[in-house]
């Protein structure tokens, strides 16, 4: 269960104060598939890179499975990251002197995990998101960009984490590798239980979800009756907040 | 892969920029390591001057050094009186004998005799032939005691015996024996003696053979190297023995007096010649002549010194430059590693480890740079600076021990500065840049890493 409560992210522009996240709550079921809608600068990427503690918030907090993120200090949100959260980026962000496998294996070295059973496992991962074995070992460089996206989702599930955050996970594909990977985030939230939240631009990615939030100037509203998905129906509250504030 | 595996890997992705970075840093580490290792080799010649003959004074007779002058000769009376002077550690007496070739001196008469009205001069006859040619100084020198009117003559220079209580030369410093062994006892009567190489290889001799002093026999122990022509054209017997060959048991021609340390030469010089009186005894002060030398030395470790620190802030400068440049152009990177767990201990021993493959090779092709350097470097030093500063400061001696010209074992000691890269000193010298490279590493990997992932990703 992730819990947002009253979170704001405010930025100095100038003389101007902005809000790109601005009072937001709502609340997700583990095993969730959910989308966050929006125009570009809508507060999108702020809002995830809120919810995976790659930044702080102004005010407001998360709460993981009740564990608050606010009071955290740097060291155990780092733990938080390698341990709970996978992300996938919409650049990708895999390092591109490293094999796709060394790739995947980095988050688990992270975590201590030994080398046999990191390879093992990396590979196995590899095999899910359905790249080619003989892509296994090349360098990120020379794979295209849906075999990048599929190796950043592998690095995603790395440590098995209870919450995956993907922003723009189709940004930089064609139509039909987009929807394979979002079949492929879907299946993967069916077999692992794990909560999905993506960030995306398109309607027809959003349209699968199970829930859809729109953030609009800070503010995040759920646009119609959440998806049920089995066992893990979640109430969606969707937040309503005062408008962002232009200071 | 592992951290290592990862850094190294870094530390190749761009070729060529490796190449420069780490021919930057081998030309800086080797001129670090060159210094240091001049620095070293300066610091022992220091110690080894200060210690051996910066210590040391010569007692001669008042009035007469060597061959030369007048007065009164030293006995062992004296050396014991100057053995209790405070600071006095050690007091070798010796006894300078002149050999004269036995059918030379007979083909030139008494006359090949002159030239030195000296005090302590014992001349006798030995079977050995001078090493040294007369020339034109020798024959020039021989002929000043002759009368004038005499038609010039062609002589033989003399050969210096000098029996000494210890295995030393006549400035103090230890016999450089290269083949046999000495002679023992010292003080004690022998038939045992060491020849100059020169003398040895000039009369066909080598160790266990012997030659004749007033036809006595002598074995060859051992044979020695002064550095010197001249001073290779001399025998050591014990100084018994050389009393006893010259019929003057219990009289000294000089004495070497051994101070315990160079800063109680000067009291110790005093008391030595207030306890010897000065109309009995001269104290000189070799040391004197090597202040300058041991002060120009004193300079070159200092200016090698600084150099190698200067060289090592330089390579240090150029790693942190380069770590700052290579964390900045990976700060997204370092970003990435965050988001994904990574703790900025992992981070920064990345950067550490990378930086230390870069100062690896770096210190492997200076080490190489320096072994070859480190020589030219030290002569270039020792060259410029005994030019500059102990130039003024020359002066020969006049008189004094056949062969003990202290500035010449001076400038013996100066040019015999080698400057040789030890293991030690090397790894001494890497150890301080790894040092460096940890410190230049760290500091930019966890200045970046303490930022939030989302700025340095944010940022791109």
């Amino acid at each position: 269960m992730i819990e947002v409560k009253n979170l704001v992210r405010m930025f100095q522009s100038g003389e101007r104060t902005i809000k790109p996240v601005n009072n937001v709550s709502f609340e997700l079921a583990q095993g969730t598939f959910a989308s966050i809608v929006g125009k570009s600068g809508s507060g999108k990427s702020t809002l995830l890179s809120l919810l995976g503690a790659l930044d702080k918030p102004t005010s407001g907090d998360v709460v993981v499975d009740g564990v608050s993120l606010a009071g955290m200090p740097d060291g155990k949100l780092t733990e938080y990251r390698r341990r709970d959260i996978g992300f996938v980026f919409q650049q990708f962000n895999l390092i591109p002197n490293l094999t796709a496998l060394d790739n995947v294996m980095l988050p688990m070295e992270f975590a201590g995990v030994r080398r046999s059973i990191r390879t093992q496992r990396a590979k196995e991962l590899l095999e899910q998101v359905q790249l080619d074995v003989d892509r296994h070992d090349r360098r990120i460089n020379r794979l295209s960009g849906g075999e990048q996206q599929r190796v950043a989702i592998a690095r995603a599930l790395a440590n098995e984490p209870k919450l995956i955050l993907a922003d723009e996970p189709t940004g930089n594909l064609d139509e039909q590798t987009g929807g394979h990977i979002i079949e492929l985030l879907n299946s993967l939230r069916r077999e692992h239980n794990t909560t999905i939240l993506v960030v995306t631009h398109d309607r027809s990615l959003a349209n699968k979800t199970d829930r859809r939030f729109r953030l609009q100037q800070g503010r995040l509203t759920e646009e119609t009756a959440p998806k049920q998905t089995q066992g893990t129906a979640a109430a969606g509250t969707a937040a309503v907040a005062a408008a962002a504030t232009v200071g | 892969m592992s951290v290592l595996a990862r850094s190294v890997g870094n530390a190749f992705r761009n070729k060529i920029r490796t190449t420069a970075v780490v021919a930057v840093l081998a030309v800086a580490i080797g001129l670090a390591l060159a210094m240091l290792v001049a620095n070293q080799a300066v610091t022992a010649k220091v110690t080894e001057l200060n210690a051996s003959v910066g210590t040391t004074l010569t007692v001669n007779p008042a009035g007469g050094q060597g061959f030369e002058g007048g007065g009164e000769p030293l006995t062992v009376q004296q050396a014991a009186t100057a053995a209790q002077v405070p600071n006095v550690t050690e007091v070798v007496g010796t006894k300078a004998l002149r050999l004269r070739n036995a059918t030379e001196m007979a083909a030139q008469g008494a006359g090949g005799a002159g030239g030195f009205g000296g005090q302590a001069t014992t001349t006798m006859t030995t079977s050995l032939t001078p090493a040294v040619d007369a020339g034109t100084l020798g024959n020039r020198n021989q002929e000043t005691g002759t009368t004038g009117s005499q038609p010039a003559r062609t002589f033989s220079l003399p050969i210096t015996a000098t029996g000494t209580g210890a295995e030393v030369d006549s400035t103090g410093k230890a016999l450089d024996i290269t083949e046999g062994s000495g002679l023992g006892d010292y003080t004690a009567a022998s038939k045992s003696a060491l020849l100059g190489t020169t003398l040895a290889e000039k009369n066909s001799l080598k160790v266990g053979s012997t030659f004749t002093i007033n036809d006595q026999t002598f074995t060859v122990a051992g044979l020695f190297d002064a550095g010197t022509a001249f001073g290779n054209n001399a025998v050591y017997l014990t100084l018994t023995e050389a009393q006893t060959l010259a019929a003057l048991p219990g009289e000294l021609s000089t004495m070497i007096v051994t101070v315990n340390s160079m800063e109680n030469v000067d009291a110790a010089k005093t008391a030595l010649q207030t306890a010897l009186g000065t109309d009995k005894a001269d104290v000189t002060q070799g040391q004197r002549n090597l202040e300058t030398a041991v002060s120009s030395l004193d300079s070159v470790k200092n200016i090698s010194l600084i150099a190698f620190v200067a060289a090592l802030g330089t390579a240090g400068l150029i790693i942190l430059l380069i770590m700052v440049m290579l964390v900045r152009e990976r700060r997204k990177e370092i970003g990435v590693l965050k988001a994904i767990g990574a703790p900025n201990r992992t981070i920064g021993l990345q950067f550490v480890l990378e930086a230390l493959v870069l100062v690896t090779l770096g210190s492997a092709v200076g080490a190489a740079v320096a072994s070859f350097a480190s020589g030219s470097i030290a002569t270039a030093l020792i060259g410029s600076s005994t030019t500059t500063t102990a130039a003024p400061g020359v002066r020969r001696a006049t008189g004094g021990f056949p062969g003990g010209d202290p500035l010449g074992g001076a400038n013996q000691l100066l040019t015999s500065v080698t400057a040789s890269a030890s293991p030690g000193v090397i790894a001494a010298g890497i150890a301080a840049v790894f040092g460096v490279a940890i410190i230049g590493a760290l500091v930019p990997a966890l200045l970046t890493a303490r930022i939030r992932p989302i700025e340095v990703l944010r940022g791109e």
